[in-house]
């Protein structure tokens, strides 16, 4: 879909690049684009403004959970980085989530969904959370209900979906909701695209360090991160020293049943890290400092100055994205 | 009619027939799958590229060429894309749908394990890469902490830098070459480094620990990610993807035969189908001529007809001149006849007038005269006397005077028998000019005065009449004199009283009532009806009483009426009759135009 509304720029920049050399005149100095393990954030997908308006309207539906309690908002909070603050989410009932909410923010770029990498998709991610019996607990059927009875989605359905209204016309509009929630603008990303004015020198620093350490290896591409499993503590037992194991512990090891997927999960992206605490499946680093530390030791097996450990966490914070032209 | 509807009905069904199978042929091939295999190969051939692609990128990650995961996620995600078309594309029949469903499921599975192992790849990959990354640095750590050590201390490290150095050597020999010896080498040196760490100071011990995991995790997962990256590339979903085209061209190999038979079905049946439209067209120009010839046949008929009508006409005509002569020489007979037996009539009325007179003559008081003049004569000297004084002489006078009175009255009696004498012998010319008119088609037109015609009529048959005791009814109307035939007036008048007396024959004497009637329709026409109580006509009868010699009567010739008929005719006129049956009567009705004597418009 990306690709068919990409072409006409290059081709428009190659003409201006004509008109330049025609009027004689040196071309002004492009910044050149970085090439980094790490990449900036792609344009937002050229979809159906009234799908994605349809969709935005769902997102922030409390009528897709059983009691009208929760919508996808409650928990994806645009306020706070397109998750919430909680360690752990509450869902309907009072029930809490069993992992903390990953930000929704730029969540289409993962390779997969949720903290054990177990929907492929973002119409899967929305079909298991419709119908968890913590989160939302609601069913297709009566969900369909819910919206036929609303004449504004009943119609808004029947226009824009030759079915109309069915379950996999709802988990479209909210993913195509979701495609546009892209956190560009980083200054992270702008030093990237070659403005490396951007960053100040601590900064710069504190993005070499993480190189240097190793976060990269597995926090890099367009997403830094969301690209791969990675077991949690590769250098030591993690879980042994914070206590208290869970089943959500297991990770993907629930999933696929493989004792080589025991504690593996999907590495989550550093977009927005900043303003997404607590860290973790289990929400609990409550500072970047806390969540860097813990990386180093489980991950990395190195330990960092305290000095270095700022760095990077001034690096994190360059990562913070804008939503419709402002901060996050 | 019946034998060409057989053929026609055969050949709209086999038509049909044709054009059906043709559209059935048409249509397969046009809904044909050759588009479809196309594109599924396309597909097919566009997901090895990225299989293959997907591998690189494995490769390239492997050996540090590349920092980052997308671009062996991208693949992935575009092979599961184009996988759903194709998917979509293989939701039509195959040939061999088990050899399709398995070589289906066989590349799913490779694909879904190959993608398993290169997500495990990434993860042990990026453990392995950080350490391997991370060795050099660890090395420089201890090194440098050794050197910062005192000189009598740094003597006796001696060898334990030059064991750390090895180590790290072995290492990164054995991310190069992964072999039992070197393996063996580097379990060889980190034990001596875990030696080498007791006789080091506290400070020295997390750096040296530090190596030693990595170079732990090193010797761990490079021999894993070797083995996942040969077991990436022994996964055969290149070749799954070359069964599944093999299929795809088995298939379309099938295709394109049914294919290749259908076009010849198709123009096997095309050809039939023009052979059985020139058939039919070649029929049809066949029929067009048989048309034109039948055509031209039934023109030619034509004509001829219209010449043998004419012909026929023509006889015809000169039959119906000759028919005209026979009727006439006919009716010349009938005539004669006829007049004969009017003059036979007449003859009667002339015999009884004769005898009349002859008796009157015979008994005339002219007699009684002779015999008084004989009494005159016996006395010729004493007239007087024997006048005057003889008894039989006295009466004398008287007697003659009674005699002239008797003798009068006689001859009044005689000249009137006469008068009537002298009308029957008119009546008797009359008959023959009559005859004669015939003969030579003369028409006598006069003015005549109609209700005088039909008593002289009913007087010439009065005797008749009188015999049978026939009551006879004058109803005339107001009719005005009027230009006509006398004699064939009184032709069919007779004709029609004579017909009512015979009708009436059998009847009782008192009911046998003749009544004639005369009117002016309209002020056009003079309708003379003559009408009986007699024996009446039978329907089957009615039509034919005209006809010539058609008669009821024992003695009758059949004369009478078709004369009249043909006479009216002559006058323009009409003569029918209208009987409600047997026994009920008839009336005869006579129409002829009314012809104004003061105002003749002959249009004859």
């Amino acid at each position: 879909m990306n690709g068919a509304a990409h072409p006409s720029r290059p081709a428009r920049r190659h003409l201006g690049a004509t008109l330049w050399l025609l009027l004689g005149i040196a071309l002004p100095a492009f910044p050149a684009p970085l090439d980094e393990p790490l990449k900036p954030l792609p344009a937002a997908p050229d979809l159906d403004p009234k799908r994605v308006e349809l969709g935005r309207r769902l997102f922030n539906e409390p009528r897709l959970s059983k009691d009208g309690s929760r919508s996808c908002a409650s928990c994806h909070r645009f306020d706070h980085g397109g998750a919430d603050a909680q360690a752990k989410s509450q869902g309907i009932n009072g029930q809490l989530t069993l992992v903390n909410t990953p930000s929704v923010f730029n969540a289409a770029l993962n390779f997969r969904q949720f903290w054990d990498a177990r929907a492929d998709t973002l119409e899967a991610q929305i079909e298991q959370v419709v119908q968890s019996p913590i989160e939302m607990g609601n069913t297709w059927p009566e969900l369909l209900r819910t919206l036929g009875d609303d004449p504004g989605y009943r119609q808004s359905f029947a226009e824009l979906y030759p079915d109309a209204l069915t379950a996999a016309n709802v988990k479209d509009a909210l993913a195509s909701y979701e495609r546009t929630l892209l956190s560009s603008g980083s200054r992270f990303d702008q030093y990237l695209q070659g403005n490396t004015e951007i960053l100040s020198l601590d900064e710069k620093y504190g993005y070499q360090r993480f190189k240097d350490y190793g976060c990269i290896a597995c926090h890099q591409g367009v997403n830094i991160g969301g690209n791969m499993l990675q077991k949690f503590g590769v250098m030591g037992d993690y879980f042994a020293a914070r206590g208290n194991p869970t089943q959500a512990d297991l990770g993907r090891f629930l999933i696929t049943g493989d004792e080589q997927d025991r504690n593996v999960f999907k590495v989550p992206s550093l977009r927005n890290v900043a303003i997404t605490a607590p860290y973790f499946h289990d929400g609990s680093a409550q500072t970047l400092e806390q969540a860097v530390e813990v990386m180093f030791k489980y991950q990395l097996g190195r330990t960092p100055s305290p000095e270095d450990t700022g760095l990077i966490v001034k690096f994190l914070k360059t990562l913070t994205g804008q939503w419709q032209d402002k901060p996050l | 009619m019946k034998r060409p509807r057989l053929p026609v009905t055969l050949f709209t069904l086999l038509i049909l027939g044709l054009v059906l199978a043709l559209a059935f042929l048409y249509l397969k091939t046009v809904i044909g799958q050759t588009a479809d295999y196309a594109r599924s190969r396309d597909l097919i051939g566009h997901i090895k590229q990225l299989n293959a692609q997907w591998e690189t990128e494995v490769l390239k990650s492997r050996i540090a060429l590349t920092h980052d995961y997308d671009p062996l996620v991208l693949p992935v995600q575009q092979i599961n894309r184009l996988w759903s078309r194709f998917d979509q594309l293989s939701q039509q029949p195959h040939n061999d749908p088990e050899a399709w469903q398995a070589s289906h499921q066989a590349f799913l599975a490779a694909f879904q394990e190959k993608a398993d192992l290169v997500e495990r790849f990434k993860s042990h990959n990026s453990v392995l890469r950080n350490s391997l990354a991370f060795l050099p640095t660890a090395e420089d750590d201890i090194q440098s902490r050794l050197a910062g050590l005192d000189d009598a201390q740094r003597l006796s490290q001696q060898n334990i830098a030059i064991d750390t150095y090895d180590l790290l050597l072995s290492s990164l020999e054995f991310a190069q070459v992964s072999s039992e010896d070197k393996a063996a080498d580097i379990l060889v040196g980190l034990n001596k480094l875990a030696v080498n760490k007791e006789r080091l100071p506290e400070a020295m011990h997390e750096p040296v620990e530090i190596l030693s995991n990595h170079v732990s995790v090193i010797l761990r997962e490079q021999p894993v990610v070797n083995q996942l990256l040969e077991k990436i590339t022994s996964i055969p979903v290149a070749q799954r993807l070359d069964e599944i085209n093999a299929l795809l061209n088995r298939d379309q190999l099938q295709a394109d035969l049914q294919d290749q038979k259908s076009h010849q079905y198709l123009l096997l049946f095309s050809t039939l189908l023009v052979l059985l439209i020139l058939y039919l067209v070649i029929h049809l120009v066949r029929s067009y001529g048989v048309i034109r010839r039948v055509n031209t046949a039934l023109q030619s008929a034509n004509e001829h007809l219209e010449q043998r009508v004419e012909e026929r006409t023509h006889e015809l005509k000169e039959a119906q001149s000759e028919l005209l002569h026979a009727a006439r020489q006919a009716g010349m007979a009938e005539i004669a006849t006829n007049v004969l037996h009017n003059v036979g009539n007449v003859l009667n009325s002339v015999n009884i007038s004769s005898e009349l007179l002859s008796r009157t003559l015979r008994s005339s008081k002219a007699q009684g005269l002779g015999k008084a003049m004989q009494l005159i004569n016996q006395h010729p000297g004493d007239l007087g006397q024997f006048l005057t004084e003889d008894d039989k002489g006295k009466l004398l006078p008287g007697y003659l005077n009674q005699l002239v009175e008797a003798i009068a009255s006689e001859q009044q009696g005689m000249s009137e028998e006469l008068a009537q004498l002298g009308r029957s012998v008119d009546h008797i010319k009359e008959i023959v000019a009559t005859q004669q008119s015939y003969a030579g088609a003369s028409r006598l037109i006069e003015p005549l005065q109609v209700n005088e015609l039909i008593d002289d009529a009913l007087r010439m048959n009065s005797g008749a009449l009188v015999r049978h005791q026939v009551r006879v009814v004058k109803d005339y109307a107001e009719v005005p004199a009027v230009l006509g035939d006398k004699h064939r007036m009184l032709l069919i008048l007779i004709n029609l009283i004579s017909n009512a007396k015979y009708a009436m024959s059998n009847l009782d004497e008192q009911s046998r009532t003749l009544t004639i009637r005369a009117r002016v329709l309209e002020g056009r026409t003079l309708r003379i009806q003559v009408q009986d109580q007699g024996e009446g006509i039978a329907a089957e009868n009615l039509e034919r009483i005209f006809a010539h010699g058609f008669t009821t009567r024992k003695e009758g010739h059949g004369f009478g009426l078709h004369s009249c008929a043909l006479a009216a005719m002559e006058m323009d006129g009409q003569l029918s009759v209208h009987s409600d049956g047997p026994g009920l009567g008839a009336t005869f009705t006579l129409d002829i135009p009314l012809i104004d004597p003061e105002n003749p418009t002959w249009t004859h």
